[in-house]
């Protein structure tokens, strides 16, 4: 059974179409890895499948049911489905431990104790459980993604998003979010990544999708995908990366 | 002999010290309630003048916004357009001649509470666009409403924003209060007019008034500055020593 599943999925922005007739779908475990060029609908198609927009028509399956509905049954439908996002998005009024604290207690209802002992865990697992006093504005870029990755984890989420999770971090930060992030991939945790991290996508994701001017161009494990395209545009952006 | 400046003074403060007492006592109860009364309603709707609705929300709730929204707007617009003596004057006489028995008391309050509402409504809305989108998706992410996300994220941070502007709004209705001596409310001014005119000391009157004006504005602002820095939290953090991995 797909975790997520897409069909025909469409979106316009006025007369642009950003995504053209989109269709995938990711099983339990599998880590896939998004890449393109900015503009070809990658953030788009991650925010489309957490409903931050609003496809224009298809549609979504989540563990084989459609989403959508209302807000409550949509509400539920984004605590299962992590998402991490390029500025972290961490809540600015709350320390570290009350930022992994917040969506076990104010959407999934545990006990303060159950919360707690939670986001201790993941923070452990991401290592910032020493800076559960800090506000984010104390903390790095690549501390921030950390601690929103450990924050998203407390959802204990069935899919976990990541909209270019490295993107706004100084390159030296960005070995530590990637290594939490494979840690994860390691753990079968199920994931979808938008990245420019090449390297990353050739060796953690089992499938790596490429994407160009709002299709997917090419859908394929990554052994395939960076050594031997099938399509040339997948062949031209590669080795575009490259050089750049 | 006639008197100097120094003596008419201390002669006011001594013939009326009770009277500048008790209008320096209605003067600031009427603003401190009329200004919390105020900024209670002004965050109500400045919250819900940033509730966005979307095409697929149920019909009531499309129309409950849209006319809430519509009746925020025409009392903003009313009590930001005219004077605070005017809209005093309109209520208090409008509501004795219709047979409502207000005091000018509570007359008082009212026309303060809905003066500050309407400006601070714009500032609450102000305040809450000024968060970034990212805080309410962060919420939207962890499946949160939009309640939750207002209330425990957005609200907070706004209120750190428009604390300044707050404080204006108080320092202002302090002063404005002034004007409601024209209901009659024995106020700081009120009663600064009656004892100027039975010894037809205006000046040494109003320069009592001044200086009292003066000290509750400097007093408000001293509060105001320990409330933003309380607002502002520690600069600094401690490392949790039982999490730190050797």
């Amino acid at each position: 059974m797909a975790v997520i599943k897409v069909e025909h999925l469409s979106k316009k922005f006025g007369n642009h179409e950003v995504l053209k007739d989109i269709d995938f779908k990711i099983d339990q475990g599998e880590v896939v890895c998004v890449i393109g060029s900015s503009g070809s609908g990658k953030s788009t198609l991650l925010r489309c499948i957490n409903l931050l927009e609003k496809k224009t028509s298809g549609n979504i399956f989540f563990l084989d049911e459609e989403i959508g509905g209302n807000q409550k049954q949509i509400n539920q439908y984004r605590s299962k489905v992590g998402m991490v996002f390029q500025s972290f998005n961490l809540f600015n009024n709350m320390t570290v431990l009350e930022n992994c604290m917040s969506g076990s207690i104010k959407v999934l209802k545990r006990s303060e104790e159950d919360a707690h002992n939670l986001a201790i865990k993941f923070l452990k697992k991401v290592g910032m459980a020493p800076y559960i006093h800090a506000k984010p504005s104390q903390l790095s870029g690549g501390q921030k993604q950390r601690v929103a990755i450990a924050r998203a984890l407390t959802m204990e989420p069935e899919v976990l998003l990541f909209d270019e999770p490295t993107s706004a971090l100084d390159p030296e930060m960005v070995g530590d979010v990637l290594n939490v992030m494979k840690g994860l991939a390691d753990e079968g945790l199920t994931m979808i990544i938008v990245t420019h991290e090449m390297a990353f996508a050739r060796d953690v994701s089992t499938r790596t999708i490429f994407m160009d001017q709002g299709v997917i161009a090419e859908n394929d494990v990554p052994s395939k995908l960076f050594s031997n395209p099938d399509n040339s545009r997948t062949k031209e952006f590669l080795t575009r990366f490259m050089l750049g | 002999m006639e008197k100097n400046l120094f003596e008419w003074i201390s002669f006011l403060l001594q013939e009326y010290g009770q009277y500048f007492w008790q209008g320096t006592i209605v003067t600031v109860v009427i603003s401190v309630l009329g200004t919390f009364l105020g900024f209670a309603g002004g965050f109500l709707i400045g919250i819900v003048q940033s509730t966005p609705v979307h095409d697929d929300d149920s019909s009531m709730k499309k129309i409950f916004y849209g006319f809430a929204k519509k009746l925020a707007s025409v009392y903003i617009h009313i009590f930001r357009g005219t004077p605070m003596m005017v809209q005093a004057m309109t209520i208090y006489y409008g509501l004795r001649q219709n047979g409502v028995n207000i005091t000018p008391f509570m007359a008082a309050i009212a026309v303060i509470m809905l003066n500050t509402g309407a400006y601070m409504a714009e500032t609450v809305r102000g305040g809450i666009m000024s968060i970034e989108k990212g805080q309410f998706e962060g919420g939207m992410a962890l499946g949160m409403s939009h309640f939750t996300i207002m209330f425990s994220v957005v609200l907070p941070q706004a209120l750190k924003n428009i604390t300044p502007e707050m404080g204006n709004l108080f320092i202002t209705n302090l002063k404005m209060t002034s004007v409601l001596n024209v209901i009659g409310i024995a106020e700081l001014y009120f009663v600064t007019k009656t004892a100027a005119n039975t010894y037809y000391r205006y000046f040494e009157s109003f320069l009592i008034t001044g200086v009292i004006y003066f000290i509750l504005c400097a007093i408000a602002s001293w509060v105001l500055n320990i409330v933003e820095k309380k607002l502002e939290g520690d600069k600094d953090y401690e490392l949790a020593a039982e999490y730190i991995s050797e």
